[in-house]
C-alpha cells in the first residue's frame, strides 16, 4: 500500500525524466503515450494506496513512509517522506485521475504542435509536483511541491513563446505566486523555530495541540497561521493575489484544465484543511480566509458576467468557486471543501475541455462574440458542456449540487451575524453562478451560427479526435453522478473519511440540508432564466455601461497594483538612478580610473631613462636601508 | 692566521667599492661604466674571501668563484650592447641612451 503511493508520486517524474531524455529519438506520439500512461499507472498506485487504506481500520488511517534524511543538521532533520491518510489519498486520486484524463486529451487537442513532446514533459512534471504537494509528510517538503508546480505552471502558461501575452500571463503568474511562496516560506522558518525544529505534520501538529510548546503561544501561531493563509490565498487565486489566473488563460486549453481549475489552484484548500490544526489555534486568520473566500466568490462572479473570452469566464467562475471552498475550510467545514474541490475538479475540467473542444474546432478562437449556434453542429460537446453548466449551478443528481449546498448549509449551521453573512454571499454566488454560467451557455450554443461558425463548419473534420472526444465523456459521467459520495441524512461516507484526517467543526442538520437546498436550487435557477431571457431579448446582463466599464477591467485590481506597486517601484528606480547610480557610484567608478590614470602620470616621469640616476637612486635606497638596519639593531 | 687583521682588507674593499660606485655613477662612458661595475663586484669578492679565510670557510670563497662567472657574462652582455651601439653609429654616452623614459 505504501509502497504502491510510491510509485503514484515517482511514477509522472519518470515520465518527464524518459521524454526529457529521449529528446527527438521518440516520435511526439510516444511522448504523449508515455506521458499519459505514467500518469494513469500513478492512478493505479493512488487506486491501491486508497483500497489498502479504507481496509485498515478506523484511526489506523495515518501512514508515514520515510524514503531517506534529506537535510540533517544538528537536532534539526528533515526527510523525504510521504504523509498517506484519507486527506492524501483523496486528492491522490484526484490529481491523478482528472491529470491522466487531461493529459489524454491533451494528446489530440496538441496534435500537431511542434513542440509537443516539450508539453508532454512539462506535464508530467507538473503532475509530479502536484503529487509531491499533496503527499508530503512534512512542511518543508510541502514547500517544494509548492515551488515546484508554481515552476510548472510558469512553464506551461508561457508554453507558447511566441506569444508575447502568453509570455506576460506566466511572468505575472509566478510573481503572483512568489509572494505566496515567500510567506509560506517565511511561516515555516518561524515554525521550525518554536516548534524546536520539527517539520513533520504529525509532529506539529501534536506540539500546537498540546499547547507547552512555543509554537502554540498565540503570536507565533498567528504568524504562521498568515503566512500559510498568503501561501493558499496566492496558489488559489483569491482576493487580493488573484490578478494572474484569467491571464494565465493564455496558455494551452488542457492546461487551463489541469492547472487553473482541478488541481494547482485547490492547493490552497487542500493546506487550509491539511493545517487545519493551526489555523483552529489561530481563530482570527481562518476566518480571513473565509471571508477572503466569501469576497472573492462574490467579486469573481460579477467580473464573470461580462467577459468576452470563453476561457476568462470559466477562469473567473473557478476563482469564484474556490472562494466556496476557502469559505468552507474557514468555517471549518473540511469534509465539504475537500467535497466540492473533489466536484468542481470533475466539472470543472469538464467545462474546460468542451470549451477546449470548441476552440480547437474554430481554430483557437475564444472570443464568444464570434460563437454560436454550435448546438446542431457539435450535439456532443454541446450535451458536455450542458452536464457541466447544471453541474457548476448546481442543479440537483449533478455532482455540484451535492457539495455547493454543503458548503452553505455548514455556514447556516456555523450560525451567528459571521455563520448568516457567509451564507447570504454564498447564495447570492449561486445567483450569479447560475447568470454567468448560462449567459456562456446560451451565447456559445444558442442562437444562429456566427459567420466565422459558418466558415469552418464543413472542414470535415468532426468534433474532434477521439482522444479528445473520450475524455470529456468519462468526466460528464463523473460530474453527472460524482456527488452522489455525499447525500445529507441518507449516506455520507467522503465526509466520515475526510473527517478522520481534520475533523468538521459545523454539523448541518438534514433539515437545514435541505432547505438551503431547495433556496440555492431556486437562485440558480432564476439565474438560469434571468440569462435565457437576456440572451432571447438580445441584451447583455449588465446593461448599465458604468458598471460594465467597472467589471470589464476587473474592478481596476491590474491597475490598481500598477499604481501601488509598479509605479512606484519604477519611480524609486528611476530616482536611485539619477541620484545614486549615476552621481554617486558611476561617478566614484570614473574617479577611481581618472586617479589612477594620473598617479601612473606622475610614476612615469620618475622614469628619466637615464641609467645614471637609477644607479644613484639605487645607491641611495641601499644606504638608507643600512642605515635603518644598523638603527634597527 | 697569518698576514694583515681582516680589517684591513675590509677597508680596501670599501674603497674599491667606492670607486666604483662613484664610476657608475657619475662616468658617461658605457665601457668606463663597465669597468667600475666590475671595481665593485671585485670589491665584493674581496669582502667574501677575506671572511671566507677570518671564518677558516670555504663557502665564502666558492660564492666568490660564482660571483666571477656571474661578472664575466655580464661583461660580455655589456661589450655586446656596447658593440651593438657602436655599430648603429649611436653616441657612447649613457646619458643619450635614455629611450626608455617614462
Amino acid at each position: 500500500m505504501v509502497a504502491s503511493a510510491w510509485v503514484c508520486l515517482f511514477s509522472p517524474l519518470v515520465g518527464a525524466l524518459t521524454i526529457t531524455l529521449a529528446g527527438t529519438r521518440i516520435s511526439r506520439k510516444t511522448a504523449a503515450w508515455i506521458s499519459t500512461l505514467t500518469t494513469f499507472i500513478a492512478f493505479g498506485g493512488a487506486l491501491v494506496a486508497f483500497i489498502g487504506l479504507s481496509a485498515e481500520g478506523h484511526g489506523d488511517r495515518e501512514i508515514v513512509s520515510t524514503a531517506y534524511t534529506w537535510l540533517e543538521s544538528g537536532d534539526f532533520q528533515v526527510e523525504l517522506q510521504i504523509l498517506l491518510d484519507t486527506l492524501s489519498s483523496t486528492m491522490m486520486l484526484i490529481v491523478s485521475g482528472v491529470g491522466g484524463l487531461i493529459v489524454w486529451y491533451s494528446m489530440g487537442y496538441m496534435e500537431g504542435d511542434d513542440e509537443e513532446r516539450r508539453y508532454f514533459a512539462y506535464m508530467s512534471l507538473f503532475v509530479f509536483s502536484m503529487l509531491l504537494l499533496v503527499q508530503a509528510g512534512n512542511f518543508l517538503l510541502l514547500l517544494v511541491g509548492w515551488g515546484l508546480v508554481g515552476l510548472a505552471s510558469y512553464l506551461l502558461i508561457g508554453f507558447w513563446h511566441h506569444k508575447p501575452e502568453a509570455v506576460a500571463a506566466a511572468k505575472k503568474a509566478f510573481v503572483m505566486n512568489a509572494i505566496g511562496d515567500a510567506t509560506m516560506a517565511l511561516a515555516i522558518v518561524l515554525m521550525i523555530w518554536t516548534a524546536s525544529g520539527q517539520t513533520g505534520f504529525l509532529e506539529v501538529f501534536a506540539l500546537v495541540e498540546g499547547g507547552d510548546s512555543e509554537i502554540s503561544n498565540s503570536t507565533p501561531i498567528t504568524l504562521i497561521a498568515l503566512g500559510l493563509l498568503g501561501g493558499a490565498v496566492a496558489k488559489s487565486a483569491q482576493i487580493p493575489l488573484h490578478t494572474w489566473l484569467p491571464d494565465a488563460m493564455e496558455g494551452p486549453t488542457p492546461v487551463s484544465a489541469l492547472i487553473h481549475a482541478a488541481t494547482m489552484v485547490t492547493a490552497g484548500v487542500y493546506l487550509l484543511v491539511r493545517a487545519s490544526p493551526i489555523f483552529e489555534a489561530a481563530p482570527d486568520v481562518q476566518r480571513l480566509a473565509a471571508i477572503l473566500g466569501a469576497i472573492t466568490l462574490l467579486v469573481a462572479g460579477v467580473i464573470a458576467l461580462v467577459q468576452w473570452d470563453i476561457k476568462r469566464v470559466i477562469a473567473y467562475s473557478t476563482m469564484s468557486q474556490i472562494g466556496y471552498m476557502f469559505l468552507a475550510a474557514g468555517i471549518g467545514a473540511y469534509g465539504f471543501a475537500i467535497f466540492h474541490l473533489l466536484t468542481h475538479a470533475f466539472f470543472k475540467a469538464l467545462l474546460f475541455m468542451s470549451a477546449g473542444v470548441v476552440i480547437h474546432h474554430l481554430a483557437d478562437e475564444q472570443d464568444i462574440r464570434r460563437m454560436g449556434g454550435l448546438r446542431s453542429l457539435m450535439p456532443r460537446t454541446h450535451l458536455a458542456f450542458l452536464v457541466g453548466s447544471l453541474a457548476l449551478v448546481g442543479i440537483p443528481i449533478f455532482s455540484g449540487f451535492w457539495s455547493k449546498d454543503g458548503v452553505l448549509a455548514s455556514s447556516l449551521a456555523l450560525g451567528g451575524e459571521f455563520g448568516w453573512t457567509l451564507y447570504v454571499a454564498g447564495l447570492v454566488g449561486a445567483l450569479l453562478t447560475g447568470l454567468y454560467t448560462f449567459r456562456l451557455y446560451f451565447t456559445v450554443f444558442h442562437g444562429e451560427p456566427s459567420d466565422l461558425v459558418k466558415e469552418l463548419a464543413h472542414n470535415g473534420h468532426g468534433e474532434g479526435p477521439q482522444s479528445m472526444l473520450l475524455p470529456v465523456g468519462v468526466l460528464s459521467v463523473l460530474a453527472t453522478i460524482g456527488g452522489l459520495v455525499v447525500i445529507p441524512g441518507v449516506w455520507e461516507p467522503f465526509i466520515h473519511w475526510i473527517d478522520e484526517t481534520a475533523e468538521s467543526v459545523p454539523h448541518p442538520t438534514v433539515a437545514q440540508d435541505y432547505a438551503t437546498s431547495a433556496i440555492a436550487v431556486f437562485l440558480g435557477l432564476v439565474g438560469f432564466l434571468l440569462a435565457r431571457r437576456a440572451f432571447v431579448s438580445g441584451r447583455q446582463l449588465v446593461t448599465r455601461p458604468g458598471i460594465w466599464r467597472v467589471l470589464e477591467h476587473k474592478l481596476y485590481f491590474d491597475e490598481l497594483y500598477d499604481a501601488l506597486f509598479f509605479r512606484p517601484a519604477g519611480a524609486v528606480s528611476v530616482a536611485l538612478r539619477r541620484n545614486v547610480e549615476e552621481p554617486v557610484v558611476e561617478r566614484s567608478l570614473d574617479g577611481i580610473g581618472a586617479g589612477t590614470i594620473q598617479l601612473g602620470g606622475e610614476v612615469a616621469r620618475v622614469q628619466s631613462g637615464l641609467l645614471r640616476t637609477y644607479a644613484i637612486a639605487i645607491a641611495f635606497a641601499v644606504a638608507v636601508l643600512v642605515v635603518v638596519f644598523v638603527a634597527a639593531r | 692566521m697569518d698576514g694583515p687583521d681582516v680589517g684591513w682588507y675590509l677597508i680596501v674593499a670599501a674603497i674599491l667599492f667606492g670607486i666604483g660606485a662613484l664610476g657608475v655613477m657619475m662616468r658617461r662612458s658605457p665601457l668606463i661604466v663597465l669597468l667600475s661595475l666590475e671595481l665593485m663586484l671585485n670589491a665584493a669578492n674581496l669582502t667574501l674571501i677575506a671572511f671566507a679565510r677570518q671564518q677558516g670557510d670555504l663557502g665564502g670563497q666558492i660564492f666568490a668563484l660564482a660571483v666571477m662567472a656571474v661578472a664575466a657574462a655580464e661583461v660580455a652582455i655589456g661589450l655586446g650592447l656596447i658593440v651593438a651601439m657602436a655599430r648603429r653609429h649611436m653616441l657612447l654616452d649613457v646619458d643619450q641612451a635614455s629611450a626608455l623614459r617614462g
